[in-house]
């Protein structure tokens, strides 16, 4: 039975329901299941969670993330994650031979790529595999909880977003996003875009809205508009 | 103040204005900081506290590890311009010790065993104080955790009471906790209504403290009413 | 403080038997260890002293005095000032170095009941203009069994019970020579009680003390003087008030042995 309405908002130490099965961000006591956090609701059925507006990003197998060099060890790299915990990077991932070879001339401290997260363990060391270097462009932080909204039911806000500000644009499930563009100006939209988003993630139908309002700013700025339009 | 000034005058009315069970005017605001992970600002008679909390992040030194769960760490900071009389930079052992029971008093309701290896860390700080600093901290640090998405069992609130002229009044400002016969700081788990915190300074029967108890603790109700609120508020104007 | 293996172990021991009532050492939950007083154990050169032995718990504070300056908001008041040092010869678990958190709380808990209720008359300790008597508790943790905040905190008033004024002859402080007693009224008494699970044990031992959620001490005299919660665990109403009456109990006992 819940003691709240779907898409809530609760706060930790709030009671959700009593006899129902505790989700992500609860926790239980007797029969009575708590949020943990600050967040929305979620209820289905006989289960409820809860989904956090905050938090730092916890290493998730299948994730996609931005990671950085952050040190060697002998067959790999450890990577910083913009988490509480470091991910490991295996120097099999780029070549054949880790052991034999100089691995300063895949990847150095600093260097930027996407990666996926694989093997997480209790304590959350992670591997990643599959990277990709990101060279040049700029990369800013968002709080990881919004990333979905960033990305949209099927992809449609990330889509939306790529196209009308014609940038190339990498989201990683730790909240690291990589932009690239010639031209800076279009990158500073971009970023101004999606610090709105993250800002208004919990407002229904954000997509549109973000739609209509870069049409908006695109229309009350004709130097930009034409600048943007022009290539 | 050099003859005996009566700090509850006959009609129950303290010096400034408030009645004996009365709390000051308090206003708070989370997410103030840009580079902690959760920030608060609580502004309380005239405290005025700063809390900031950045965390899960690696736990620095290596050998506080703990491979089971987060370690939780609170540091209580006096800004030297906090008070009248400038007090010299640098953790003092008060500041030590206030920094030790925040601490307990915030690891009972916090989910440490979520993150192991790691480290959470909480800094408060003072930048002017009138009696009651180590409420509105550990007040102010509760709800920076929530708003840095810390998971918790409930938003730990705290408030003092004590005696004053024989009074057992609430939330005592600096003048009165000078003069004051007892100071009972108090932290409760709102939800259960268990103590997270307490101390005591004083002079009291056991009726007198239970009376001195109960009041901080239905003050500390009320704090938590306006955690709540706070916490809320962005995400509610819509 | 990382917990060892074996320290792991024993707290599950320790918290089944208490959920079966029973105390490692016998012991009734409201009932005290052995207690031992003795005062003046180093006076040839402290104003006062006492070693106490709290079941196989060992403190020893000294007290001594000098002469300073009082505080500018009371002139005419002497001055008293604690602190403790948890030796590392104590304990597996205490290091060299400056105090740690629980060093400074234990001696300003201890502080805080005798300071509370007026034990060291201050008002008698006034010299002349700008010139009072300080009184400096010192506590050195010799043997950690065990409740230290309670063997400290009776040691501490025995020294002061025990303790002689400095002879002051001509503005200088005559080592070696003592006059009168130091002037002491009311007798704190720290009492300190354990939660384990939803028990409430007095005086816990060192293994006890592993095993529990969290830990209060009241000090009393014939009123309540001093409070600190420790430990991050929580208490309800009922286990405060019930450690309260347990506090004027034991205190009233352990008085009778100090005075």
């Amino acid at each position: 039975m819940f003691k709240v309405k779907d898409k809530e908002l609760v706060l930790p130490g709030q009671v959700l329901g009593e006899n129902v099965l505790a989700g992500a961000y609860c926790f239980k006591e007797n029969d009575l299941v708590f949020s943990s956090v600050r967040g929305i609701v979620k209820t289905d059925r006989k289960f409820v969670k809860v989904i956090p507006f905050d938090g730092k990003y916890v290493p998730k197998g299948g994730d996609i993330v931005i990671g950085i060099i952050e040190g060697n060890s002998t067959g790999g790299w450890f990577v910083d994650l913009n988490s509480g915990y470091t991910g490991y990077m295996r120097g099999e991932e780029v070549t054949r031979n880790p052991m034999q070879e100089d691995l300063s001339r895949y990847y150095n401290i600093g260097d930027r790529f996407t990666a996926k997260v694989v093997e997480v363990n209790e304590i959350y060391k992670c591997n990643l595999i599959n990277p990709w270097k990101l060279k040049g462009g700029s990369i800013i932080n968002i709080s990881p909880k919004k990333v979905p909204r960033v990305i949209g039911k099927q992809k449609s806000m990330i889509n939306m977003l790529r196209d009308k500000t014609r940038c190339k644009i990498v989201v990683g499930q730790n909240g690291r996003i990589w932009l690239n563009d010639d031209d800076p100006d279009r990158i500073k939209f971009a970023v101004k875009i999606i610090k709105i988003i993250e800002e208004k993630a919990h407002t229904p139908g954000l997509t549109d809205k973000i739609g209509n309002l870069i049409d908006e700013e695109l229309k009350n700025n004709e130097k930009f508009y034409k600048k943007f339009y022009k290539n | 103040m050099d003859e005996k000034t009566r700090l509850v005058d006959e009609n129950g009315i303290r010096l400034d204005g408030r009645k004996p069970d009365e709390l000051r005017e308090i206003e708070m605001k989370v997410g103030v900081l840009k580079q902690a992970d959760g920030s608060a600002y609580v502004k309380w008679g005239k405290n005025i506290a700063l809390a900031s909390v950045y965390g899960p992040r690696e736990c620095h030194p290596q050998w506080q590890r703990d491979s089971r769960k987060a370690v939780l760490r609170c540091t209580y900071n006096m800004a030297p311009f906090s008070v009248d009389d400038r007090k010299r930079p640098g953790p003092d052992r008060r500041s030590y010790e206030i920094s030790k029971v925040t601490t307990e008093a915030l690891e009972s309701v916090v989910l440490v065993e979520n993150y192991p290896n790691t480290a959470i860390d909480v800094f408060i700080e003072i930048l002017q104080a009138d009696a009651g600093t180590r409420c509105v901290g550990l007040t102010a640090a509760s709800i920076a955790l929530a708003d840095a998405g810390i998971p918790m069992k409930d938003i730990v609130a705290a408030c003092a009471s004590g005696k004053a002229d024989g009074e057992i009044i609430l939330d005592l400002f600096k003048d009165e906790d000078n003069k004051g016969e007892a100071d009972l700081p108090i932290a409760i788990v709102p939800r259960t209504g268990e103590i997270a915190l307490m101390q005591l300074d004083g002079d009291l029967t056991r009726e007198e403290f239970e009376k001195a108890f109960d009041m901080a603790v239905a003050g500390g109700l009320k704090v938590n009413e306006i955690q709540k609120e706070t916490l809320l508020k962005e995400y509610k104007k819509e | 403080m990382k917990m060892e293996i074996e320290e792991y172990l024993k707290k599950d021991y320790i918290t089944n038997l208490i959920n079966a009532n029973k105390r490692t050492d016998g012991r009734a939950f409201d009932e005290y260890r052995n207690l031992e007083v003795i005062k003046g154990y180093v006076n040839d050169k402290a104003e006062g002293s006492a070693l106490v032995k709290l079941g196989e718990t060992q403190v020893l504070v000294g007290v001594k005095m000098d002469v300073g300056e009082p505080y500018p908001d009371r002139p005419n008041e002497g001055i008293m000032a604690t602190n403790s040092e948890l030796r590392p010869g104590a304990s597996p678990n205490f290091e060299l170095g400056p105090p740690r958190a629980e060093s400074i709380e234990l001696s300003r808990v201890v502080d805080r009941g005798i300071r509370e209720s007026g034990a060291i008359k201050t008002d008698e300790l006034f010299i002349e203009e700008d010139k009072v008597w300080v009184v400096f508790i010192d506590i050195h943790i010799l043997d950690h069994l065990g409740n230290l905040i309670d063997a400290a905190g009776i040691a501490a008033i025995s020294a002061l019970l025990d303790a002689r004024m400095p002879k002051y002859e001509d503005g200088e402080v005559i080592r070696g020579e003592w006059g009168g007693k130091l002037p002491v009224g009311r007798v704190p008494i720290p009492c300190t009680v354990a939660k384990i699970g939803n028990s409430i044990i007095s005086d816990p031992s060192v293994d006890e003390e592993y095993a529990a959620d969290a830990r209060l001490t009241i000090a009393t005299t014939d009123k309540l003087n001093a409070m600190q919660k420790g430990g991050s665990g929580t208490f309800t109403k009922d286990e405060i008030m019930n450690a309260v009456d347990l506090a004027f109990k034991n205190g009233d006992n352990i008085r009778k042995i100090v005075e």
